[in-house]
């Protein structure tokens, strides 16, 4: 059977793994949250899994990525240790962070992964930062910052637009709009709601793809970063997605039209519309994808039991790694 | 006088082709601009009412912040604008289902913005309803470039009978292809490429590009119905169709530039160029890939599947924008005598 993809089948079955492992991660904790065993609040990427490994699966360590309050699926998909991060959730001392960081401040920077910020738009500026740097440096890399269609409209984002533009930096400004700025809808919210407008009007391209088409995503994103990396400068894709949970855990979601999460799930999801891809083309088997759910449910499980095991960082180290002296 | 359709769907234009050539992009102002200009045309020909397709990317909220300011001005003279009421997606849907809504209201026509795509999308949902297309997308092969105050008037004529529907109205070719027993239409070309995914759904890789179907071609033309205008150009009336068989550049007995997308010249090798009758079912080339609808990916198939390609002489209506206004101008239509005489040495 040839393979009709833009992956090769190893790409096909990596691909599945890192949506998978995001999907399982975040269906966990959406169990787990409801114990009141972690402390803080978590924001949950399940239904949105093809934009993050769809643009990351073209990025490599040296490439920079600066995150959201809603940044499991993010780190998953840069390659951020799944065991780390749960830890880092659960606020324990074996965390990707050391456990001082919780669900909205994950960072590996050895995976190129600078963090999940609570700040809604300011991994902006920071990526510029990235973007910076790697102009300086003279490699390849590039800076990727996300940010949803609310933090769309804060100035740090408009202003970082501005700066890429006028340094040309590789960078790319990618929206994921799900269609909701915490309650509030983006067509209430956001004046001319065309972003590829937005992108235009600080002179680099935008353009807009349907974000739970993982095989759209993945073409549109290998454009927009290749001509970063080409030094072509920063450009913008909004990826239109939908979430399956709400803002945050415990989100009454009252602000959803009657039926629209079911719909959603039978009709959205960007998992089966991929495997539904990949199947009927007979590219891999269904047996193929069952052992890879099972070994992402084992790792997860592993995950879980590691982190609850965990000890709590010590009191004595209540400061260290906080600030930095330069 | 029958009321018009305005379908202005704020989500064209905004593909993959921004990136991998230098398409343009018409920003949410200039499109309740366009809207505008063609309101200001439809009043001048006496047309009262227009239903427009509802959106919430800012078209509507720019045009009826104008509307109101310039009703309060008492500034204006244009027609009572009303939205249609159903639920809106944000997604091309939208258009399709504004299309049907409007042919069911029984809208005397319908005026388009966007490319080949939405004029695609609209004309499979609109029946008979006659449209009238104003170029704001990316290829722009089958609506024409013009000042949209100038298709608001024509529109207008034509749809208050001022210009008889002969003269006003023209019938036109389209494809229509078949997966299965799933039915989906061209209006401009119908591309096989090998990439068997919809992707991004443009297409611009001409390496994959094994064959390509058209309804028409000129040799000034944009997009894949260019290779039809540079090899043997057809206009948009014959009842024939092109067929042309594609290879990589340098594969093939001769290899054409063309231009693939605005700012994209691409190398196509051409292995033959076949004349299409009419109602004549047509095959692909390959036995898998995907099939492209007037520039965007819709449908893939595989060996398995039952693909066909078939030309339709008319099949659908639209608005001959110069026809009418040359009518016009034949007639006087647009004249108005004036109460008082002329004197010497003043214009006439």
């Amino acid at each position: 059977m040839n393979n009709p993809f833009p992956l090769s089948r190893e790409g096909l079955l990596t691909a599945y793994r890192r949506m998978r492992t995001i999907r399982e991660f975040e269906e966990r904790l959406h169990v787990e949250f409801a114990t009141g065993d972690i402390a803080g609040f978590v924001h949950l990427y399940a239904g949105e899994e093809a934009a993050g490994v769809g643009i990351m699966m073209h990025l490599e360590d040296h490439d920079r990525i600066a995150s959201t309050h809603r940044g499991h699926g993010h780190c998953i998909a840069k390659g951020v240790d799944v065991k780390a991060m749960m830890a880092e959730i659960y606020g324990k001392a074996t965390g990707a962070c050391a456990g001082k960081g919780g669900s909205m401040h994950i960072a590996d920077l050895s995976r190129g992964m600078m963090g999940a910020n609570g700040i809604l738009g300011a991994g902006a500026p920071l990526i510029c930062g990235a973007g910076l740097a790697a102009q300086k440096l003279g490699h390849d890399g590039v800076g990727i910052t996300f940010f949803g269609d609310g933090a769309s409209n804060q100035g740090t984002v408009l202003e970082s637009m501005n700066l890429a533009a006028i340094w040309n930096l590789p960078v790319i400004f990618v929206v994921e709009n799900n269609g909701y700025a915490e309650s509030t809808s983006v067509d209430y919210a956001v004046a001319s709601d065309s972003y590829v407008d937005r992108a235009a009007g600080f002179g680099m391209p935008g353009i807009t793809v349907d974000g739970t088409d993982f095989f759209a995503v993945y073409e549109a994103a290998g454009e927009v970063i290749r001509r970063a990396r080409e030094g072509g400068g920063p450009s913008l894709l909004e990826c239109k997605m939908i979430r399956f949970y709400g803002h945050f855990e415990g989100d009454a979601q009252t602000y959803r039209a009657p039926g629209e999460n079911e719909a959603n799930r039978q009709h959205r999801d960007c998992l089966k519309i991929f495997t539904g891809k990949i199947l009927e083309a007979g590219v891999v088997e269904t047996g193929e994808l069952a052992v890879i759910d099972s070994e992402v449910a084992d790792l997860i499980e592993d995950a879980l039991e590691g982190a609850k095991a965990a000890p709590l960082p010590s009191a004595a180290e209540l400061t260290t790694d906080v600030y930095v002296t330069y | 006088m029958r009321a018009v359709g305005i379908i202005a769907n704020p989500v064209s234009a905004r593909d993959i082709r921004r990136i991998v050539s230098h398409a343009g992009n018409l920003p949410i102002n200039d499109r309740a601009n366009i809207v505008l200009r063609l309101l200001t045309g439809l009043a001048a020909a006496d047309v009262s009412d227009v239903v427009v397709m509802p959106e919430n990317g800012g078209i509507r909220t720019q045009l009826m912040r104008t509307i109101e300011r310039e009703r309060r001005m008492g500034t204006a003279r244009l027609p009572a604008v009303t939205y249609l009421d159903m639920p809106v997606t944000s997604t091309y849907l939208d258009s399709a289902a504004a299309a049907r809504r409007m042919a069911d209201m029984d809208v005397g026509a319908i005026v388009v913005l966007g490319g080949d795509g939405t004029h695609r999308v609209v004309a499979s949902s609109c029946g008979q309803t006659p449209i009238a297309g104003v170029s704001t997308g990316t290829n722009n092969a089958f609506p024409e470039f013009r000042e949209p105050t100038i298709t608001g008037l024509a529109v207008g004529l034509a749809t208050s009978g001022l210009v008889p529907a002969d003269i006003a109205l023209a019938l036109n070719k389209r494809l229509v292809v078949t997966v299965n027993g799933r039915h989906e239409i061209a209006l401009v070309d119908a591309a096989v490429v090998a990439e068997r995914y919809v992707g991004a759904r443009a297409i611009w890789k001409t390496e994959s590009f094994r064959d390509l179907f058209a309804t028409f071609g000129e040799a000034d033309g944009i997009g894949m119905s260019s290779l039809v205008g540079l090899t043997d150009p057809l206009d948009r009336t014959t009842p024939q169709g092109r067929r042309i068989r594609l290879a990589p550049a340098g594969t093939a007995p001769r290899t054409l530039a063309f231009p693939v997308a605005p700012g994209l010249i691409g190398r196509i090798g051409i292995l033959s160029v076949e004349t299409m009758a009419p109602d004549v079912p047509c095959r692909p080339s390959v036995t898998s890939g995907s099939i492209a609808l007037d520039g965007e990916r819709e449908l893939t198939f595989g060996e398995a599947d039952d693909v066909s390609i078939r030309l339709e002489t008319d099949a659908f209506r639209t608005v001959c924008v110069s026809d009418c206004m040359a009518f016009a101008a034949r007639h006087g239509l647009l004249v108005h005598q004036s109460s008082s005489p002329c004197h010497e040495g003043e214009p006439r």
